[in-house]
């Protein structure tokens, strides 16, 4: 099993190449023994095949997200599972694009991809996934997750620490005996803050302590913008990443995150 | 993502069987059948003087959520009839709120100011969130309260902005009772109206969940309704099915899903909660409904 002192973890990049391409340049200058991406490559933005070199290229060590197995899988959906209207015709356009736009070399290699990895940070066992330990696309928010169920995880995956994304929210809670579940956040899309900028994970343990501190990551978002309205995405994936403010796939948020949003 | 699918050799003879999964969510039929209000369609006949289902008794629901917190249940869900006629609904919600997050159906008509000054309380003390579900039937006033009663719609629209004036975002959920009694008008943008209609009384974050029909309880079972079968099942996605996730409890025992409560043979446990957690029969006509809809009882 691989041991790391010091580690970088992103969530869902959603095809933000361009932020992609600012975490790889971040970490090298923070200094990271690895880098690690829980998955959903593609969606909402434009271009998806421009993530896989960056991925390749950072040694990014990936796993898969629901995103990744439906389109390596050519699967109809991307497996959200949304039952609301307005967010299936959204996710579906995203897909649609992603899917369309997406090699078949890198949906091959995406068959590749593992479901969940583990490693020591430290002396500590970690578990990374891409929705929770139990399920790909199980949707983990820090106000409906009850810490009863992270404590299971811990003792049923025998994980000190579990990192997730999936939802997009970044959030970090300490359990008894010092474990940790941490959902990383993601940097495809800002996290409905009002603000452009998007998060990711460092780790570290130094022999005594462990740390977890997450980090903003400004990228030239307005590029981005751009590029999804000209490659004739839906506005409101551009008007997600110019404002800062979600304006789609809000029907699994829960409310306590929904009220901090604008939408 | 799916963890278990089923292979022909597998398929058991008569109505097939949903695997369990997880136990993810809970739901308490903590009013029984009793409601103060008596739609036209309610699955299980719910009604001011309908007793079929008791009310639960509190110390029973406690007991049954330190067996959830053991199990690692996500969330609680509390239904009735109207969860809000039980006398301890309040002190059970913040009981609740202390290890779970929580969600509530209602028809609304019972929160008045006063409640929802408490329930804003618990909602702002707890760091879970705590989700209430508002009943409506159609957008339409006078074909709402034709199903659900005179004034049902003005009031349920007051108590939606009662709710989301104190921050609550509350969620609209709609039947489609409206398409069932007028096929030939079904509008092809009904959500679009809801979202109107919330707008229009000043709601700028609309929750909106729109739920299918189910032919039974006031509504009669069809004389042709369909049931799945065994062929149906095959290489299925059973975690698309509620009851592969979820189970109900009422006064008389423990069920395998929200729309079966009551119904002799979907009763899985009398009081073990770890009892019930096994395959359940898919012998019900609504439980060809979920499979074809893809419904869920679940907020989401």
């Amino acid at each position: 099993m691989n041991q790391y002192k010091r580690l970088a973890i992103c969530g869902g990049i959603y095809s933000n190449y361009l932020a992609l391409q600012q975490l790889l340049e971040k970490c090298n200058k923070l200094g990271v023994d690895t880098i690690f991406c829980l998955g959903d490559i593609g969606g909402f933005g434009p271009h998806p095949d421009r993530c896989f070199p960056l991925l390749r290229k950072g040694r990014v060590e990936t796993i898969a997200g629901n995103y990744d197995i439906s389109l390596a899988q050519e699967r109809e959906d991307c497996g959200c599972g949304y039952t609301d209207p307005r967010d299936n015709y959204f996710a579906q356009a995203s897909y649609n694009y992603t899917f369309a736009h997406t090699s078949k070399e890198n949906k091959i290699w995406m068959k590749t991809l593992p479901s969940q990895q583990r490693f020591l940070l430290g002396n500590l066992k970690v578990l990374v996934c891409h929705g929770s330990p139990r399920q790909t696309n199980e949707f983990l928010w820090e106000s409906s997750t009850p810490k009863h169920l992270l404590e299971n995880f811990a003792v049923d995956y025998k994980a000190d620490v579990i990192c997730c994304t999936h939802t997009g929210i970044k959030w970090h809670r300490t359990l008894t005996q010092n474990k940790h579940f941490i959902n990383v956040g993601v940097i495809g899309r800002p996290e409905n803050d009002g603000h452009a900028y998007v998060w990711f994970a460092i780790l570290d343990h130094d022999g005594k302590q462990f740390r977890c501190q997450f980090h903003p990551l400004e990228y030239d978002y307005k590029k981005l913008a751009a590029e999804i309205l000209e490659e004739g995405l839906p506005k409101e994936f551009a008007t997600t990443i110019q404002t800062g403010w979600w304006t789609t796939c809000l029907e699994t948020m829960p409310s306590k995150e929904r009220s901090r949003g604008k939408f | 993502m799916s963890a278990y699918t089923t292979s022909v050799s597998e398929l058991p003879i008569g109505p097939p069987q949903a695997h369990f999964g997880f136990l993810e969510t809970l739901w308490f039929q903590i009013a029984g059948t009793l409601c103060n209000l008596r739609c036209e369609h309610c699955f299980i006949s719910c009604s001011p003087d309908n007793h079929t289902l008791k009310m639960m008794k509190t110390q029973d629901i406690f007991y049954y959520l330190d067996q959830a917190k053991e199990l690692g249940v996500k969330g609680i869900y509390y239904t009735g009839g109207e969860p809000f006629l039980h006398q301890d609904f309040l002190e059970i919600l913040e009981r609740t709120l202390l290890d779970f997050p929580v969600s509530v159906l209602t028809n609304g008509l019972p929160i008045n100011n006063q409640r929802a000054d408490r329930l804003e309380h618990l909602y702002s003390k707890s760091c879970y969130s705590l989700e209430i579900r508002i009943s409506l039937d159609d957008y339409n006033e006078k074909r709402n309260d034709a199903v659900r009663g005179k004034g049902t719609f003005r009031q349920v629209l007051n108590t939606y902005k009662r709710l989301y004036d104190r921050g609550l975002l509350p969620i609209l959920t709609v039947s489609e009772i409206g398409d069932y009694l007028n096929p030939e008008e079904v509008p092809i943008d009904s959500y679009e109206k809801y979202v109107g209609l919330l707008q229009s009384i000043g709601v700028k974050q609309p929750r909106i969940k729109i739920i299918p029909v189910f032919e039974m309880g006031m509504l009669p079972i069809p004389e042709k309704a369909e049931k799945i079968s065994p062929h149906m099942m095959k290489n299925y996605d059973h975690s698309l099915l509620q009851c592969s996730s979820s189970r109900m409890i009422a006064a008389d025992g423990i069920y395998a899903c929200p729309i079966l409560v009551g119904e002799k043979k979907a009763k899985m446990a009398q009081n073990s909660l770890k009892e019930a957690l096994k395959p359940c029969s898919l012998y019900h006509t609504a439980c060809h409904t979920c499979y074809l809809t893809g419904m869920t009882c679940r907020n989401f």
